[in-house]
């Protein structure tokens, strides 16, 4: 029995409504409890900020084009490199770090969960072996469905029930956690090289429009009552003109669910272009986030980019490809078969780029014209936007005008004719990242339930203590310390254990894995339809007993279960 | 007994149909399979028990000897060298590259003979891919560029290509065009639509030649390139670009022969071309079953996918310094570790002749030419017959072979384990 | 007469790989595929050897027709006896000249040697099992 009490800590746990209060937290076995003994590993936080520990709810670190990335880039692989120390591991890569660089890393700012954006059900297993060797943050995938034939087959049916059934089946095979759309229709055009302009254009050879695709899979997705929403990278990103598509399949989602969004769209940055050309393009976030204010059912991430190299990555293939033709970098393509695609190619994000100002000046302009810190979280696509550990720097800008004013001072000239950043008066404050960097991703990620995103009792014991006085920092003057604040936690304590002080990892992790075992009734279990089965074993090229992650890959799996239908 | 959908672990297509009859602790037949799958499994004659070499002779020893010993040598050793691992699962893999951090090893696997420039022409240029269903179910034009599938990967053509019914490709051989580019007519070039014979050392420019015409810059190409006549380069040409979706497979004709990796790079970037005008794909032919998972291990583990040098403390790599025919080359191992694979069999000679000279150790489950230039061998399972664990097929997808039977050995994965342990402190005094 | 060699997989060299200490293996892996007119122009017949040579070493082979085989190409499956005279030089990429070393090859009565005999040459003890 492992008892720590964490003394003088300064809290704010949105979900509990706490906000700025000075408290001890007991923590026994992992949990948080009333009180503990006195015999009690004491921490001293000092009045510092302390926070449940850090979600990110959309960023790629795990499985095979992560790993494509790393392979094919050993430039960046020498950058961002450090030795073996104590219980660390060496680490490799800058943009794209390798698992144990991935898990010390977010670790250092404090970051307990992560969720896999993208995990190809096909490659699972992969996914799940770089899990394990990301020890210190317990894991989510979602899975990949935006070019899955039998989805799409179902959806023509139009039988919901059926698309649910599939969707049951197949997350339970990959032990994924949730339902991830990227490009819908669009992956599976790709498939011969070509991609959809609209959601309401067919895809080719399946008769579905990426409309149909995204509003059945959000019916199926409330029917298997999944913790998760669809979460949705929407068709034509980075195309300027492209806000319409966005705000046409925001005025498609319905209100199914009072508890949290029924959409969650991802990097919305990247899909808020006006315009219609490069030399035209200009911001569309008024109108992005107008619909957003007025939609409680959507919930979306900024998808922010920061000036530098880094690396793209997703599961968009020909929206990859594009990027290539334009930058000439070196391009690896992955389609998988029977269900979805990827691409991955380095590209540089640039302050002499009129393009690459206004996308910088977006993802800040929609997390400050969305009046609900709930409804914008705070992401990169990491590693498309920026590196995760650029994520302070983020958190400086949105709390401090003089910043963003530093910074504009030193873009395009057109950023300030093309968006309204500047201009923007707002500045964030703790509460509010503290919503926008876990409390808001637990409760649209469904694992509130599961003691994440807080610290009432009985939740996990992740907590993020960072070096920040809140009494005395002014974060909309001081926004060095802020960034720097965030860069580093004096602890961060995981599962009731403090796995690293200063940046230091200390011990060994031992995470966890999270999925859903959405059950179904018998005659929707796809191990007993034949139709599916028969098209598995023709098309696919594993066998389908092959196919499911097997126990042995989850040493620490937590399922999920929910009742379907009900 | 009958045990269904088994992998065959020994060539980069992982077959998964294979359907096998165990008898008495063994197997004794097996169905689905090619002639290499029936060797690996039915003709499977094992090491009974770890040997030492003596002045004389060789000698049993125990388990526990060997890998003592094992993790003094290495212990001991100033420049180890790690090697092979691509016949075992990840699971040894990973525990491979353990060892090396933790000693400052050299670990390097079969790659660095195989397709190790294929990988280096990646890191220059990316790989336009995809997993082997989508060539299945979509490809109408094949290319086998500098390989021999019929003789290598046997069944690769009647599973993922040729003659492999696909959703869009319903009559299979009879809507595919087959293209073999080789230096000799091989029984693979004997079923091809158009065999392209190319001189010795003449593929760059061959592959060179035809990303000219698909650029539409026909009229610089001379008679002949490389032994290759202009009008069978055009006809080629067109042929991919009125593909729907076309599919080049290539192997070591590409990454051993003259230009190495910059054909490899070629090859890509005419890819890349033929995506401006439809969709086109090229994959590597994986020689061993599980050379591509040591390179996904390696790979997010240490950022590097083969030649992973730990002797500064961080992983460092330098194709040609830390690849493991130039350390035995130039004689800077003083200690070897040799798993699932035979370098000595593989190996020029003069690189393989330093593993005679140095204290060299070999964990795999048959007796092999290394053997001979070891001082210790220990025998283990193999995996995917007598082992389970993770491996990833040419295209990645990653795979669980399966413990068919057990003939009584340890995993290789428990012996590293336990040589890990000892380096990390157990060794005592 | 001159020649560049060629190295690759075979099936019965597959199917041989983990017995290589058999006749089987020994058989297809020493064995040196010529063009028709090449042996006759060396002037021997389907059987017969040759002794092979680089700088690296020599190797006695035994010659086989094959039309498939180019004329100035031999082919002679991957393994130690091609390995015996391959250069481990690998010109900074790793990978040695596995399908482009020249070649010396003349006709000769020198034995075939074994797997276990060659790696003796080099320094090892052949492990002679059931």
């Amino acid at each position: 029995m492992t008892e720590i009490r964490v003394k003088n800590a300064c809290v704010i746990d949105p979900i509990r409504g706490i906000n700025g209060e000075i408290m001890d937290i007991a923590i026994r076995d992992g949990r948080i409890v009333e009180s503990v003994s006195d015999r009690a590993e004491v921490i001293d936080a000092g009045r510092c900020l302390t926070l449940p520990g850090g979600i990110d709810s959309h960023t790629h670190v795990s499985g095979t084009k992560v790993n494509f990335g790393r392979y094919m880039s050993p430039e960046d692989m020498r950058a961002g490199r450090t030795k073996r120390k104590g219980k660390m591991h060496v680490t490799s890569g800058y943009y794209v770090p390798t698992t144990f660089g991935n898990s010390y890393r977010y670790s250092a700012m404090g970051y307990t969960t992560l969720l896999e954006g993208a995990m190809a059900p096909l490659e699972a297993r992969h996914t799940h072996e770089e899990f394990t060797a990301t020890p210190h943050q317990d894991m989510l995938a979602n899975t990949l469905f935006d070019g899955n034939w039998a989805v799409m087959d179902a959806v023509r049916e139009k039988d919901v029930r059926k698309t649910a059934a599939v969707v049951a089946w197949t997350l339970k095979a990959a032990r994924g956690y949730g339902i991830k759309l990227t490009n819908p229709g669009g992956t599976e055009a790709w498939g011969w090289g070509e991609d959809l302009t609209g959601i309401q254009e067919m895809v080719p050879h399946f008769a579905v429009t990426p409309a149909e695709i995204i509003t059945t899979m959000m019916r199926a997705n409330e029917l298997l009552g999944l913790p998760h929403s669809v979460h949705l990278h929407c068709n034509n990103l980075g195309k300027p003109g492209n806000y319409q598509t966005t705000l046409d399949t925001f005025d498609i989602v319905p209100d199914l669910n009072p508890d949290r969004q029924t959409l969650y769209a991802t990097h919305v940055q990247f899909h808020a272009y006006g315009g219609g050309t490069w030399k035209n393009i200009c911001s569309r976030a008024e109108d992005i986030t107008r619909s957003i204010n007025s939609k409680s059912q959507i919930v979306i991430d900024m998808g922010q980019i920061m000036f530098g190299r880094t690396m793209t990555m997703t599961a968009d293939g020909p929206m990859e490809f594009n990027l290539h033709c334009l930058h000439n970098n070196k391009w690896s393509n992955h389609d998988v078969e029977l269900e979805t695609g990827s691409g991955i190619i380095p590209v540089t994000y640039s302050k002499k780029s009129a393009v690459n100002c206004i996308m910088w000046a977006i993802g800040l302009e929609l997390a400050l014209l969305t009046k609900n810190p709930w409804q914008c979280l705070l992401e990169t696509d990491n590693p498309n936007g920026a590196p995760f550990v650029k994520y302070p720097e983020i958190i400086g800008l949105l709390m401090s005008k003089r910043y963003r004013d530093e910074e504009c001072a030193t873009l395009h000239a057109e950023t300030e004719k093309r968006t309204s950043l500047c201009a923007l008066e707002r500045e964030l404050d703790w509460h509010d990242i503290a919503v926008m960097t876990r409390a808001g991703q637990a409760k649209a990620l469904g694992i509130v339930s599961q003691g994440k995103g807080h610290l009432g009792i009985g939740a996990e014991a992740d907590i993020a203590i960072y070096p920040i006085r809140t009494d005395s920092v002014d974060p909309a003057r001081e926004y060095r310390k802020v960034v720097e604040g965030f860069q580093k936690t004096r602890y961060t304590i995981k599962r009731g254990r403090v796995v690293s002080r200063d940046g230091e990892i200390i011990v060994d992790g031992a995470n966890a894995t999270f999925w859903v075992d959405a059950k179904v009734p018998e005659d929707l279990m796809m191990e007993n339809d034949p139709e599916f089965i028969k098209r598995f074993e023709q098309f696919y090229t594993v066998r389908m007993s092959n196919y499911p992650v097997q126990d042995v890959y989850l040493p620490r799996g937590r399922r999920i279960e929910t009742e379907a239908f009900t | 007994m009958i045990v269904r959908d088994v992998i065959c672990p020994f060539c980069g297509c992982l077959c998964d149909d294979l359907e096998l009859e165990t008898e008495g602790g063994r197997i004794v037949k097996v169905q689905n399979g090619c002639s290499l799958a029936e060797a690996t499994f039915i003709s499977d004659t094992r090491l009974p028990a770890p040997i030492r070499r003596t002045e004389t002779g060789w000698e049993e020893i125990s388990y526990d000897e060997a890998i003592r010993e094992t993790a003094e040598i290495l212990q001991d050793a100033d420049r180890p060298l790690l090697y092979g691992w691509s016949s075992t699962h990840g699971e040894a893999q990973s525990i491979g590259v353990h060892i090396a951090e933790r000693i400052g090893a050299v670990i390097d696997n079969t790659s660095t003979v195989c397709h190790g420039p294929s990988i280096l022409a990646i890191q220059e240029v990316g790989h336009p891919g995809c997993t082997l269903g989508q060539v299945k179910n979509r490809a109408d034009v094949i290319i086998y560029w500098g390989c021999n599938p019929i003789e290598a990967h046997p069944r690769h053509m009647s599973r993922y290509t040729t003659y492999a019914t696909g959703f869009f490709v319903p009559d299979a051989r009879r809507e595919r065009t087959v293209i073999v580019v080789d230096t000799r007519r091989t029984d693979t070039a004997g079923i091809a639509d158009e065999f392209v014979q190319v001189e010795h050392g003449g593929d760059y420019a061959v592959l060179s030649a035809l990303r000219a015409i698909v650029r539409g810059k026909a009229s610089v190409i001379p008679a002949k390139v490389a032994g290759v006549a202009k009008e069978q380069l055009i006809r080629i040409a067109e042929i991919c670009k009125n593909a729907k979706f076309g599919a080049i497979f290539f192997g070591l004709g590409l990454t051993m022969s003259r230009g190495k990796y910059k054909n490899v790079r070629n090859a890509i970037e005419l890819t890349d071309a033929l995506n401006r005008h439809t969709k086109f794909v090229i994959s590597p032919l994986r020689g061993h079953g599980n050379v591509y998972g040591s390179n996904e291990v390696f790979t997010w583990m240490t950022g590097y996918p083969f030649a992973v040098d730990f002797a500064r403390g961080i992983a460092f790599y330098n194709p040609g310094e830390t690849t493991a025919v130039d350390i035995l080359r130039r004689g800077e191992c003083d200690a070897a570790l040799i798993v699932a694979s035979d370098p000595g069999a593989n190996f020029p000679r003069a690189a393989a002749a330093h593993l005679a000279k140095i204290p060299t150790v070999v964990i795999d489950p048959h007796v092999n030419a290394t053997t001979a230039l070891s001082r210790i061998h220990i025998p283990c399972t193999a995996a995917g017959i007598d082992a389970a664990g993770t491996a990833y097929r040419m295209d990645g997808v990653p795979i669980r072979l399966k413990k068919v039977i057990d003939r009584g050995y340890p995993d290789d994965a428990e012996i590293l384990k336990k040589i890990y342990d000892l380096l990390n402190g157990g060794m005592g005094p | 007469m001159k020649f560049v060699l060629n190295t690759g997989r075979s099936v019965p060299q597959g199917a041989a790989v983990e017995h290589k200490g058999t006749e089987v293996y020994r058989t297809v892996s020493s064995a040196c595929f010529l063009n028709p007119v090449d042996m006759m122009l060396l002037g021997i017949e389907n059987g017969e050897r040759v002794r092979v040579t680089t700088p690296a070493g020599h190797i006695v082979l035994t010659a086989c027709p094959a039309e498939g085989v180019t004329q100035g190409e031999c082919f002679v499956t991957i393994g130690p006896y091609a390995n015996h005279i391959i250069s481990s030089e690998t010109h900074g990429t790793g990978m040695p000249d596995f399908k482009s070393q020249r070649v010396d090859v003349e006709p000769t009565e020198e034995p075939l040697k074994s797997v276990g005999e060659l790696m003796e040459e080099i320094g090892g003890l052949r492990y002679d099992s059931a």
